[in-house]
């Protein structure tokens, strides 16, 4: 009898392990409750994720259907739909991607090598779609524009090759997520029947794809997926752990932020000046995480901004003058640090050597900035010692700063900058304008009494409708493949607005998406020295990266705060009530 | 026989509701055709941050949904599509735009009915009650409440409505829930604050017209010969005052409900996430989404149109007098 006790402790230890540990060694966390995500800023606009370039979109499409690759807090690749890291051929041409066997659609057929190439090949390259993003997966060959060419090799492997090197591309296939062949083929060519198509507005071929899948979207109110229990990476595990996981749009910050006080959603962002009055809160964990996004204040270089903003020593003493400090601690209340360059410091590009740091320390000197402009001639001396700017012709200097509305934090920046400008003798005339129009009638540009649609860069004669001298504006930068910025910097980026040209940049941005680039130290040293001359030569004043504050119901586990917080969502889970 | 010519006058009315609609269709689908504005426009920064050409995604996007072709071509095909009952594709939430609004007038339509019955039927009674106690505490007490009402924000009141009721007194959700059965207590429960925050303001205007208009009635002669005759108080105020003061506030109710219906109920959609139309329609217009802001222009009109319309024909009822040629 004892011997038959003895086993049957051992059986039910035996069993507790079993239902307590999955092979993987993680432990295996009991299903319950909905995770209501409470958040503002607009509703995806389809689920059709091929159609669209909006992050919402892709962010709900996300949870039902993996990419290849993610990314941890440190910025490491996790492996998705890969079966192994992609293998990039020594010259760095060829990329072999091999995903996983074990992949379904809806129909229970296997998601093959085939979708990856069809999706690429027959709707991502094609002409009768227009895919937003076919430009990264182009590249220039002689003059001319051309597509990388995607190849099957059996059923879970294909390639990608290129003709020119650009060590970052990787990161575009690390996004890279199918359409099934099999329904998409009924809808080739018909950009209309497409766009309609009830399987991919509705998710229906998801499979096993992601943690959720698709229960309902009711229009700018919520979006709702279900625990998907055949997800390829929970399965061993019994995850994802929430029956559901709802995004509940909020117009509305203050009421977002009061629906998370009184318990009705699970997480939301909270702004800067709530912060305080959350962490006091015994039932809301609130983290604080870097992000990507920065604010910066271009300086216009074309021939409608002020002629002095061409000389790279009348930025500098701008930059000089505006004070980052300000902005980090009294605008956004600390959740911010300092920028001098598009690279993060989260980035593994990051770098301080060298960097000219305006704004902060010795760099923050309203007088040196005063007297540089009295050495350029942009500024005057009086009887008693002052300096005031002035224009050439000793007539006053009066500048336009130009930013969109809906802001608060973006319209304190720029009277705190007319605040800074304004101990120089600069006057600043502010413009608060709708995103729309500042984009059409300041940033599109077009060369006067030219035939040219206007664009962000129609060369360095165009000009915009409205005239203008500072926009100050976020954007976001790719820690990983920060080369991506080319686009604002180099002479013909398409995003350079602002009209700056330098051959140095221009050749550095080319170096480091070319076959010197390939070994990441070599990479380093070329970012590290763009870093040190768009510091210098202040073509824009990076003004701060913010951080955001996300706040969570006290019994959330599992999360991971950091830049990717997100990345092990499907493992996150209630606490047992206690 | 009967009131024959109010049946001809219902039927000219509609004629010409539905030739003003066409003209107010016509006008809105032109003036949003040649605006600058397309709906490809918050894709160009995008577009161009990844190195895209954005002229080029511009024109394919306009391809996309039609809106290439000549705007007469785009015109008859939209009319086109009205007739058989089709009012297009909304590219801002990829959905049917009859769909979309079927989904959502329902939640514009309960709110707006429930804050118009809840501030007529309040308003009217506290209007009475002031007029009659004029110049008591009472009536001091009214007036200063009734002014505040109508001074108050409704984004401001809505949020401290959430604050007191739903954040520190847990009695209601903070924001509205849709999956709630529309027949229910808990949806009864859920409207409570955003009907006392859209209400408010036409509670307190309803209780200063009904006021205005009971005071300028009580002192006219009728009133004293019913008095005179002997009649309860009750049976002068509520038979003949108040009958009396009834039709301007008709007329008051009644051009609300039109205002509101005209996107009036945003900012409270907007406070308590309710997507109703008013929060679809603004939506669409940011967004550059013709269909739906055509298709909702186009129903609003009609609302107005109608709401005029039984406006009118409540006269005939409310004072018999009244007659349309």
């Amino acid at each position: 009898m004892k011997k038959f006790g003895f086993l049957l402790a051992m059986a039910l230890v035996l069993v507790t392990l079993i239902t307590g540990c999955s092979g993987s060694g993680i432990k295996q966390q009991s299903v319950k409750g909905d995770f209501i995500e409470g958040a503002s800023g607009g509703d995806a606009e389809t689920l059709n994720w091929i159609l669209v370039t909006d992050v919402t979109s892709n962010g709900y499409v996300g949870n039902t259907i993996d990419s290849l690759a993610t990314y941890d807090n440190q910025l490491n690749v996790q492996l998705r739909c890969l079966a192994r890291d992609v293998e990039v051929s020594p010259d760095g041409l060829v990329y072999t991607v091999t995903i996983r066997d074990d992949l379904k659609w809806s129909d229970g057929s296997q998601v093959t090598a085939e979708d990856y190439v069809y999706t690429l090949k027959n709707l991502m390259f094609s002409d009768w779609l227009n895919y937003p993003y076919k430009s990264d997966w182009q590249e220039q060959v002689d003059g001319k524009t051309v597509l990388v060419t995607p190849q099957v090799v059996n059923d879970t492997t294909f390639t990608i090759t290129r003709q020119t090197v650009y060590p970052e591309f990787i990161y575009n296939i690390y996004n890279l997520t199918p359409y099934p062949k099999y329904i998409a083929t009924q809808y080739e060519g018909n950009v209309e029947a497409f766009t309609q198509a009830p399987e991919f507005n509705n998710l229906t071929y998801t499979g096993n794809l992601g943690p959720y899948k698709f229960k309902e979207w009711s229009r700018n109110d919520r979006f709702v997926v279900e625990r998907n229990p055949d997800y390829y990476l929970g399965k061993d595990i019994g995850a994802p752990y929430f029956n559901q996981y709802i995004i509940k749009l909020f117009g509305d910050p203050a009421t977002r932020q009061a629906a998370l006080e009184a318990g009705d959603i699970t997480s939301t962002v909270i702004e800067p000046a709530e912060v305080n009055r959350f962490r006091s809160m015994p039932d809301i964990k609130v983290y604080t995480v870097p992000s990507t996004a920065y604010t910066l204040l271009t300086y216009n270089q074309r021939n409608n901004g002020w002629d002095g903003l061409k000389d790279k020593r009348v930025r500098q003493a701008l930059s000089m003058a505006i004070n980052k400090q300000t902005i980090s601690q009294a605008i956004l209340l600390g959740f911010a640090e300092p920028a001098y360059s598009f690279i993060p410091a989260t980035s593994p590009w990051y770098t301080e050597e060298g960097v000219s740091k305006y704004g902060v320390g010795d760099l923050y000197d309203p007088q040196k900035a005063a007297e540089i402009l009295l050495e350029v001639g942009y500024a005057v001396k009086g009887n008693d010692g002052s300096i005031k700017a002035i224009n050439k012709d000793g007539t006053p200097v009066h500048l336009i700063l130009a930013t969109n509305t809906g802001s608060k934090p973006t319209e304190d920046m720029a009277f705190s900058v007319r605040k800074d400008l304004s101990q120089l003798g600069i006057e600043v005339e502010i413009k608060l304008v709708p995103w729309d129009t500042l984009l059409t009638q300041y940033m599109e540009n077009k060369v006067p009494g030219s035939k040219q649609q206007p664009a962000d860069n129609n060369g360095a004669e165009a000009v915009s409708q409205e005239p203008w001298d500072f926009i100050l504006l976020g954007f976001s930068s790719n820690p990983l493949a920060p080369s991506g910025s080319n686009v604002f910097f180099v002479t013909t980026g398409g995003l350079n607005f602002f009209g700056y040209s330098s051959p140095q940049v221009d050749e550095l941005f080319q170096r480091v998406r070319s076959k010197e680039a390939l070994d990441k130290s070599g990479r380093q040293q070329i970012y590290a020295e763009m870093s040190r001359v768009l510091s210098d030569e202040q073509p824009v004043d990076f003004l701060v990266f913010s951080r955001r504050n996300i706040g969570f119901q006290k019994n959330v586990m599992g999360i991971e705060p950091g830049i990717s917080m997100g990345y092990n969502f499907y493992k996150w889970y209630f606490a047992p009530a206690q | 026989m009967g009131k024959s010519w109010l049946r001809d006058y219902i039927i000219k009315r509609l004629i010409y509701a539905v030739i003003i609609a066409f003209g107010i269709l016509t006008i809105t689908f032109i003036l949003l055709r040649v605006g600058p504005n397309s709906p490809a426009d918050k894709y160009l920064a995008n577009i161009a941050a990844h190195g895209g050409d954005p002229a080029q995604v511009q024109a394919a996007i306009e391809a996309r949904y039609g809106l290439d072709k000549p705007i007469y071509v785009q015109y008859f095909e939209y009319m086109g599509n009205l007739f058989r009952g089709n009012l297009g594709w909304s590219f801002s939430t990829s959905m049917p735009v009859i769909e979309l609004i079927k989904t959502h007038w329902i939640y514009s339509f309960q709110l707006i009915l429930l804050a118009s019955i809840f501030a007529a039927i309040l308003g009217t009674l506290i209007g009475i009650y002031s007029a009659v106690r004029q110049y008591t505490k009472a009536d001091y007490a009214f007036t200063f409440l009734s002014f505040m009402g109508i001074s108050i924000p409704t984004f401001w009141l809505g949020i401290m409505l959430i604050l007191v009721f739903s954040v520190k007194l847990g009695i209601f959700n903070v924001y509205y829930d849709t999956t709630l059965p529309l027949f229910s207590l808990e949806n009864l429960k859920a409207l409570v604050l955003p009907v006392i925050t859209l209400g408010t303001g036409m509670l307190a205007g309803y209780v200063r017209y009904t006021r205005s208009n009971m005071l300028d009635n009580l002192k006219k002669a009728f009133v004293t010969t019913a008095r005179a005759k002997g009649l309860p108080e009750r049976t002068v105020i509520g038979k003949h005052v108040f009958r009396n003061a009834l039709l301007p506030l008709v007329t008051i109710v009644m051009f609300d409900l039109g205002s509101i219906v005209f996107g009036g109920a945003y900012l409270t959609e907007y406070v308590f996430g309710i997507p109703g139309l008013g929060q679809i329609s603004f939506n669409a217009v940011f967004a550059n989404d013709y269909p739906v802001v055509v298709a909702v222009t186009l129903i609003s009109t009609f609302v107005v149109l109608l709401v005029n319309l039984a406006t009118d024909v409540s006269y005939t009822y409310l004072d018999p007098r009244i007659r349309y040629g």
